[in-house]
């Protein structure tokens, strides 16, 4: 799952005022495990994932998992 | 899965051959061959016969065509001129023959006593097996019968050009050798095998009837010495078998294994003429016929093949399959260990409806079939999740406090019992108003008797659930047997997923209500409802709410169709359940609508598209089944199962329900009515809880559901939530934790918040941004893959 994401996104986490910086974060799904680069709350650690991803790649990915 | 279900698809006649090609000695793929005709592409039609018709140029002008007799279209009007056609093929499309390659000779050596066509096709069969083969001709000249054509079909020339064929393969040929029965001899010791194809012989001899083996001797024989038609084509094709029975003797191979239906057959196939105009054949209006004549009597062939399921299935055409290779696909689907499993998307795309069965000539059972693959995906934990979610969520909720409950019926007051009892037979129906007022005076017993239990459905709920109050109020108000109420999701959604375990929790829960009630019968209202409980409670008996109010008569206050044509699309899971069908039409016509009858109905009805769960698996096959259903009448539809109506309505088809027509007012309005959204499914059910308790009970359900009253959704975001299966609930949800907790992203340059929460197996994410006190969304979207917390 490498997707391309910006590195300059206007959001910033709400609850800690930080800029998100990119980071690895592990993610599973059915038993895959993997790991990949996202913007990330220095301070509090939540992951932002945009819905591009979310419908794109990340539902690509799903789908690929669910028929192995 | 059951091994006798897999047996029965291996059994679908979809590769069984037509008529005539089972019926012709040789098998000539007549289907084939008529679809180049059609073409005008006469070289492929000429090549498609020397397939397997040796010395083509000739045979394919004297071929006496058993064919023609079996040929389906002598039931309609008159067989294909499959003749005329070969000739046809012959004439425009004879191409020399190709030079084969020479077959390196270490078979063995067999003399052919008889250079005719027999003999002549048993050793140019030979010659391509790899024997050496000697042709023993008493004439001066190859050919026997074929010289008998000359002049009328064929041309000295003709039959020389073909003849030539032999040489150049490099056969040896000996003219003028009479082989009398000592020369027999002499030609058994010297070679591997003998074919006797003379025409006659001067002993007697018996010969296997299967193998053409002359009692046990290396002797094999062919021709008028087998059979006595003085058949062109069986003559080729008993050179043909008895070249293979050689093969096999020389070989030492049993001679009788694997050769069913060599000969001619009769095929399994029993092609539909069903809806097939007659239409006559092609005259001639020469010796031959023209080109344009030739492809016009081609067209006529039905090309036959079996594909009554694929015809009627939208779903079977979209995959293009058929039971025997759904099949093999499953089978390969399921034994995958690594890698992809390419057939879930399409076993998740079928209706399960059952047409394809009812269609079958051998009843394949794919419906149950489909059903026990889900079951098996399941069980092994290859179902992809996402198929059927929504839908089992679904059904959670509506078995959830919110929607589910079992009442007895509501209290009656003594004395509107004993007017309804006295005015039952003037005037059968009361007025809802007058009843309500009277059976809310408080102090009222309730009726302890309940012979009945009427049971909606969740679908019918959702999508109308003012029907429902005003059918629960038309019951208890006309039926004095008792009628309780129970509000909750049948399990069908369990059954088309494959969640056996869901649908026996559910059946479970069902025998309890019932027998803790005093066993009632179940009124129930929707099909798939019905189709549940034939499957999984049969012991549970029930009517349908079309039946009841058949019996019982209709409400006065419903508006007279004054002869309006509606078509009736019956539901799929009822299509064995007559009393529901006559009962629909019976009140249908009270009613004051004329029926107009769909070509597919009654038990050859079609899906709306949402059996099975396609409309959540594979939104875009559920829409063919929607176009391909409303395409098939001009008229209106009528249907009696909530999902029906939806479908039909979104994909712009003016339809009604029955209930529309019983209860409705604007009915042109009706025809049209957009289907309530996901949010408002739930909403509405829980509601239509609330208000029968309070009403008929005066009670206040445990739950409610309560929803935010600072939202701002706009139409667009409410159409992305459904794509998407999103509910307000969710939405709601994420918005409220990210308000509490004060975790959520923050975008300077547009003012917005955007926040996720993990509901479940989801995470969904909300993007919002606050208005004058309210919030409104902006975006919604979810996935199913899980950050791992570290």
């Amino acid at each position: 799952m490498k997707e391309k994401v910006e590195q300059s996104l206007p959001w910033i986490c709400d609850k800690c005022k930080k800029e998100l910086a990119l980071n690895k974060v592990k993610v599973s799904y059915l038993g895959g495990n993997f790991e990949v680069e996202l913007m990330k709350c220095p301070e509090c650690g939540a992951v932002f994932i945009g819905e591009d991803l979310a419908l794109g790649k990340m539902l690509e990915v799903e789908k690929g998992l669910e028929d192995k | 899965m059951e091994k006798n279900l897999i047996e029965s698809c291996e059994n679908c006649l979809h590769d069984e051959p037509a008529a005539s090609t089972a019926w012709c000695p040789i098998h000539v793929d007549v289907v084939s061959f008529m679809g180049e005709m059609e073409k005008g592409d006469f070289k492929k039609a000429y090549k498609l016969l020397e397939k397997r018709m040796p010395f083509a140029g000739i045979i394919g002008m004297i071929c006496d065509h058993p064919c023609e007799s079996a040929c389906v279209r002598n039931k309609l009007d008159e067989a294909i001129a499959v003749s005329e056609l070969e000739r046809a093929a012959v004439n425009y499309g004879k191409t020399p023959p190709k030079k084969g390659l020479p077959v390196p000779k270490t078979g063995g050596r067999v003399a052919v006593v008889g250079g005719g066509i027999s003999g002549l096709t048993a050793a140019y069969e030979l010659d391509r097996k790899g024997f050496e083969v000697t042709v023993f001709e008493a004439a001066d000249r190859l050919g026997g019968s074929f010289w008998s054509f000359e002049g009328a079909r064929l041309t000295k020339e003709a039959i020389e050009e073909e003849l030539k064929t032999l040489y150049t393969l490099g056969i040896c040929v000996r003219l003028n050798q009479r082989v009398d029965g000592d020369e027999l001899n002499r030609l058994i010791a010297e070679f591997d095998a003998v074919f006797l194809a003379t025409g006659e012989w001067e002993q007697k001899l018996e010969i296997h009837p299967e193998t053409f083996q002359a009692a046990k001797l290396p002797i094999f024989a062919g021709g008028g010495l087998v059979y006595d038609n003085n058949s062109v084509i069986y003559a080729v094709s008993s050179g043909k078998r008895a070249a293979l029975s050689i093969e096999r003797f020389v070989k030492k191979i049993s001679l009788t294994a694997s050769r069913e239906r060599e000969g001619a057959f009769i095929t399994p196939l029993n092609y539909n003429l069903e809806g097939l105009e007659p239409s006559p054949r092609v005259k001639k209006t020469q010796e031959l016929y023209t080109e344009e004549q030739a492809m016009n009597e081609a067209a006529r062939c039905l090309k036959c093949r079996c594909a009554e399921c694929e015809k009627v299935c939208p779903h079977l055409r979209k995959f293009a399959v058929v039971p025997k290779s759904y099949a093999r696909q499953i089978q390969i689907n399921d034994n995958v260990i690594m890698g992809t499993r390419y057939a879930n998307k399409m076993i998740n795309s079928c209706a399960m409806c059952g047409l394809c069965t009812e269609k079958c000539p051998i009843s394949i059972d794919m419906e149950e079939v489909i059903r026990q693959t889900r079951q098996g995906m399941v069980e092994k934990g290859k179902m992809p999740v996402s198929a059927h979610d929504f839908a089992l969520r679904d059904m959670e909720f509506s078995n959830s406090s919110l929607f589910y409950m079992v009442k007895s019926p509501p209290p009656i007051p003594e004395e509107l019992r004993e007017k309804r009892e006295r005015e039952l037979f003037t005037y059968p129906r009361l007025s809802f108003s007058k009843y309500a007022q009277s059976i809310f005076k408080g102090d009222a017993p309730g009726t302890e008797k309940m012979d009945f239990l009427f049971y909606p459905g969740c679908q019918l709920s959702a999508s109308y659930p003012e029907y429902v109050e005003k059918s629960y109020k038309y019951l208890v108000s006309e039926i004095k047997e008792g009628v309780g109420l129970m509000l909750g999701c049948c399990g069908a959604p369990a059954d088309w997923a494959g969640r056996s375990d869901l649908m026996e929790l559910s059946s479970e829960r069902f025998m309890q209500v019932w027998n803790e009630t005093g066993r009632p019968t179940f009124i129930l209202a929707c099909s798939s409802c019905c189709a549940v409980f034939e499957r999984y409670m049969p012991e549970i008996p029930f009517v349908s709410l079309w039946e009841m109010f058949d019996r019982y008569g209709l409400p006065e206050k419903a508006i007279s169709g004054e002869g309006k044509v509606l078509g009736v699309h019956d539901a799929c899971t009822t299509r064995h359940n007559e009393a529901v069908q006559v009962s629909l039409r019976s009140i249908t016509q009270k009613l004051g609508y004329k029926i107009s009858e769909l070509r597919y109905n009654k038990e050859n009805t079609k899906c709306c598209g949402y059996g099975g769960l396609v409309y959540y698996a594979n939104r875009e096959q559920a829409a063919d089944f929607v176009v391909d259903r409303i395409n098939e009448s001009n008229d209106d539809l009528l249907v009696y199962c909530a999902m029906c109506k939806d479908l039909f309505v979104e994909g712009g088809k003016s339809t009604y329900h029955i209930l529309d027509l019983i209860f409705g007012e604007d009915l042109e309005a009706l025809s049209h009515r957009k289907m309530p959204n996901l949010s408002e499914r739930h909403e509405n059910r829980a509601n239509l809880k609330k208000k029968l308790l309070k009403e008929l009970w005066n009670e206040m359900p445990q739950s409610e559901m309560r929803h935010r009253t600072d939202l701002i959704i706009s139409d667009e975001i409410w159409r992305i939530m459904d794509e998407r299966y999103i509910l307000l609930e969710e939405l709601e949800k994420v918005i409220s934790h990210a308000q509490e907790t004060g975790e959520k992203f923050f975008n300077p340059a547009d003012g917005t918040y955007l926040a996720s929460l993990r509901i479940g197996s989801v995470t969904y994410w909300v993007r919002y941004a606050e208005e004058e006190g309210k919030n409104r969304v902006v975006s919604v979207y979810s996935h199913r893959m899980e950050l791992v917390k570290e």
